[in-house]
């Protein structure tokens, strides 16, 4: 190396904004003619060594002495090469301190003569103790300047040996200011320029440690919506990609062409346009967007004022009810009235029907087939155990995940705004603090109300005055009367044998053959055997059991048919042991003998009719009357009154007055778990008494059933239909009701009518003298009344 | 952020700033064979020391193709001082060196002397 006092001449590389240090390479990029110069010269020695002074200004283009510090780098060009042809770009290396001694700017690029300045070589504890200093914070200023560093590059710092050069990388690699920088280069000795270094290191750390904070804390805050940003953008960069419109543009574009596309009523189309406007200018990320959007969806499907072309054909209709249910003429009836008035005022109010009856009867499928023979949409929702106002009319649209109620929903299902609509179950409604569900009900199926009906989430006028509402339940009890009030109850009572023999050959055993994959020819089941099914394995007023009791059968001839054995089946009631297990039910058959103080009683029950055998016992020293079997107060009462006549007629009977003062009574209904109430038992206890009393017995093959008053009075009563199918059921053949329930025969299918004998009563002792025959010639003579007998 | 600038001054551990030829080392039968790539080096420019189990080459590459009218267009040969110290496995204080240029290649071969510890 070169020693202090050797003056050198070199070519001169003015550096803007930068210090080249000794042992350091550094890129540089020459553009200025003069520096270019200077560069051709220095690359024309052996040895291509440059000399590097910084500008105090980079705004000189031609610097002079005085624009260079004096004290700058020796270096050599390792590398050079050619972009373009103005410009050059060199890789340098430094090789020793020098200091300007006299700048040549005469020539085609500078000249200067320098000397040597060597660094320095102090080696205090100073030293030592800055150097582990310095190593320290440049390991954590690179982890916070580039947390993904690698980690060699903290080890190469960490092993620099020489103090000084430490400093350099450091001082380069963190781009300090140039003066920062130049001071460093002058350093008198390894501790200032170490000291220094130490300085502006600890300050960069401060500065890149806020930077990092205020990064973070913008990064955590804008994280969600730079997110949601982010993904928007790029959505909709994959619309433009598609030809697609932009996202929320498109949107609301969509919905306003079919707000102008959908028919809607004037009011509800201004309401829906105001909407519309309120959506535009929302922004995509505004949690308003998507409930305004799912709203405007909502109104623009609603059928405002669609409806499906309605078909008047009152001929077509009776054939499509006829085909699909059997019986059923009063239900029928009214259907294709409704269609007749539809024919003559097409502006009429739809009937609000409610079909009544138990389980099995066909009440869903008739409202199904009404909607087939009308030609109209068809939907159903069943009310049962709705107990939350809000399901039926809807949620206010301030809630989160609000809906419409769900007749509005229903409407939109069908399309139309004529449909049927069966709501299922209307008896079974709950009810708790969300409100009563009747209640909504109430305006739902009020004709007069319904034409506004204002679902909570829509908060617009919709008419449901068009819809055929179909209402079915098990029991009028449990509908609240307001409720009732609005509809028009059409009874569908149970089927008799000879019905369920007619449904089963024209719907059910061809509908379960299909299932099972069978043939009629492969399979049978002839009326005996179908009699046997009904009366030993089902014991209901509807059709479900009959008909899984029909498939049970079915697919144990179709098992026998797969497993290769292809003779047909004709199954006789015989085989229904084998198919079907011994009997379940055992016909409530007549009671043959019935000892005085016993007698045969008429129910009225959900699942149709039943029979009531009446017991009563006389218990001496006894006092007062005992009755058991569950019995409601009316029925206590019945019983009370029924001995109160008999016993202020005793005379008449025949019985001794002192009898009801020295001997209690006890009446018990079997079966005694099941709860019963009602007047129609009058009759039967005021029978069930005197047969006790007179201890003549009563007749074991005729029913009664009647309500009695206190003179003697015998009144009409409910069920007559159910009540003789079940005396039927019984084997009870002879039946004693009130004559003003003569009309209700009607409802019975003929054979039926033919086969039993009906004797109607005006008094109870018409009932008695139809019923115990040894008092019946005496009553006849005290009484002058003929047997008057319908038959 | 502020970047990290340069980080080409990182990638030279060894001081001073020389540059660096590449070498290979063979073992032989005898010893140890170095190939220095310093195509351009006059043998004269070529000091080689041993110390301890260290061998120094270092020198002066110049650029001896300077004619009148021609300037460099582009340069990636560097020219200038070198030095290069290769750290071996085992002392070689004992070892007879010979120096050879083939090629521009500098070859150094070092024979072990009498009780060889070569393993």
């Amino acid at each position: 190396m070169s020693d202090k006092t050797t003056i050198q001449t070199l070519p001169v590389l003015p550096l803007k904004n930068t210090v080249l240090f000794p042992y350091l390479l550094m890129p540089l990029s020459v553009g200025r003619p003069t520096s270019l110069s200077a560069v051709e010269a220095a690359l024309a020695t052996e040895e291509k060594e440059i000399v590097l002074f910084a500008q105090r200004d980079a705004s000189v283009e031609t610097p002079k002495q005085d624009d260079l510090y004096t004290i700058g780098t020796k270096a050599i060009i390792r590398k050079m090469s050619r972009p373009n042809e103005n410009m050059v770009e060199l890789l340098v290396l430094g090789m020793e301190r020098v200091t300007l001694v006299k700048l040549d700017d005469s020539g085609a690029y500078l000249q200067a003569r320098f000397r040597p300045f060597p660094l320095p070589e102090d080696n205090t504890a100073e030293v030592e103790a800055l150097h582990g200093a310095l190593t320290e914070l440049a390991t954590t200023a690179i982890q916070l300047a580039q947390p993904n560093a690698p980690q060699e590059m903290t080890r190469l710092l960490a092993a620099n040996e020489d103090p000084l050069r430490l400093a350099f990388v450091l001082a380069s690699m963190f781009g300090l200011d140039l003066d920062k920088e130049q001071s460093v280069l002058e350093s008198d000795s390894r501790a200032q320029a170490l000291r220094l270094m130490h300085t502006f290191l600890t300050h960069e750390i401060q500065v890149l440690e806020l930077k990092n904070k205020i990064n973070t804390e913008a990064r955590t805050e804008m994280n969600k919506e730079q997110r949601d940003y982010l993904l928007r953008q790029q959505m909709r960069a994959i619309q433009q990609e598609l030809g697609e419109k932009g996202g929320e543009q498109a949107e609301s574009d969509q919905l306003r062409e079919r707000l102008e596309k959908a028919e809607l009523p004037e009011d509800i189309k201004k309401e829906a346009e105001r909407e519309l406007s309120r959506f535009e200018k929302l922004p995509p990320g505004a949690p308003d967007y998507n409930v305004i959007r799912t709203y405007l969806e909502y109104v623009l499907e609603l059928p405002w004022n669609k409806s499906s072309e309605a078909s008047l054909d009152i001929a077509h209709a009776r054939e499509v009810l006829d085909e699909d249910h059997f019986g059923l003429k009063e239900v029928k009836q009214r259907i294709l009235e409704h269609l007749g008035v539809l024919k003559l005022n097409p502006k009429a109010n739809a009937p609000i029907l409610c079909f009544v009856g138990p389980p099995g009867v066909g009440k869903t499928s008739l409202g199904q087939s009404i909607a087939r023979s009308l030609n109209r949409k068809f939907e159903r929702m069943s009310l049962g155990g709705l107990h939350d106002e809000a399901e039926l009319r809807g949620h206010r649209r301030t809630y989160i995940g609000a809906m419409p109620g769900r007749v509005i929903q229903a409407m939109r299902r069908a399309g139309v705004n004529n449909p049927v609509l069966m709501l299922d179950e209307v008896d079974k409604l709950g009810r708790d603090f969300r409100g009563d569900p009747a209640h909504a009900l109430l305006e739902i199926l009020d004709p007069a109300q319904n034409k506004t009906f204002r679902d909570n989430y829509l908060d617009l006028p919709f008419d449901l005055s068009k819809v055929l509402f179909v209402t079915t339940a098990n029991a009028l009890d449990t509908i609240p009367q307001p409720l009732l009030d609005r509809m028009e109850v059409l009874r569908l009572s149970g089927y008799s044998e000879e019905e369920k023999m007619k449904i089963a050959h024209r719907y059910l055993i061809p509908r379960q053959l299909k299932e099972a994959g069978l043939t009629e020819e492969q399979c049978s089941i002839p009326n005996d055997a179908l009699r046997h099914l009904i009366s030993g394995y089902t014991r209901e007023a509807g059709l479900r059991r009959l008909e899984r009791a029909i498939g049970r059968v079915v697919r144990k001839v179709a098992l026998r048919f797969a497993e290769g054995d292809t003779t047909p089946v004709v199954v006789r009631p015989d085989d229904l042991a084998e198919m079907m297990g011994p009997e379940i039910f055992n016909q409530e058959t007549m009671r043959r003998d019935v000892p005085p103080g016993v007698a045969t009683g008429l129910a009225w029950t959900e699942s149709g009719g039943d029979v009531l055998y009446i017991e009563g016992t006389l218990l001496p020293d006894g006092k007062g009357m005992t009755l058991t079997g569950q019995l409601g107060e009316v029925m206590q009462e019945s019983a009370k009154a029924a001995q109160s006549y008999i016993w202020s007629h005793a005379e008449d009977f025949g019985i001794d007055p002192a009898l009801f003062k020295s001997t209690g009574v006890h009446i018990h209904v079997p079966a005694g778990a099941i709860p019963k109430d009602g007047p129609s038992a009058g009759v039967t206890m005021a029978t069930a008494l005197t047969s006790l009393y007179t201890k003549l017995p009563a007749r074991n093959d005729t029913a009664m059933t009647g309500e009695i008053t206190l003179t003697g009075l015998v009144l009409p009563i409910g069920g007559i239909k159910e009540k003789a199918l079940a005396a039927r059921r019984a084997g009870i053949n002879r039946i004693v009701m009130p004559r003003a329930n003569q009309k209700d025969l009607r409802e019975l299918p003929e054979e039926v009518r033919k086969e039993m004998e009906f004797i109607f009563a005006d008094r109870v002792e018409d009932v008695l003298i139809a019923t115990i025959p040894k008092l019946s010639e005496r009553l006849a003579l005290l009484h002058r009344r003929p047997l008057d007998t319908a038959a | 952020m502020r970047e990290l600038k340069n980080m080409l001054t990182l990638f030279m551990p060894e001081a001073p700033p020389f540059w660096r030829p590449l070498v290979d080392v063979y073992r032989t039968r005898d010893g140890w064979l170095l190939k220095f790539d310093l195509a351009g080096v006059r043998l004269d420019d070529v000091t080689v020391s041993l110390r301890g189990n260290r061998v120094s080459v270092s020198g002066n590459r110049r650029d001896t193709v300077i004619e009148e009218g021609a300037s460099y267009y582009s340069m990636e040969i560097s020219y200038s001082r070198f030095e290069r110290t290769v750290e071996m496995p085992v002392t070689l204080e004992n070892a007879r060196m010979t120096l050879e240029a083939r090629d521009g290649i500098l070859l150094v071969r070092m024979v072990m002397e009498g009780n060889s510890n070569v393993r």
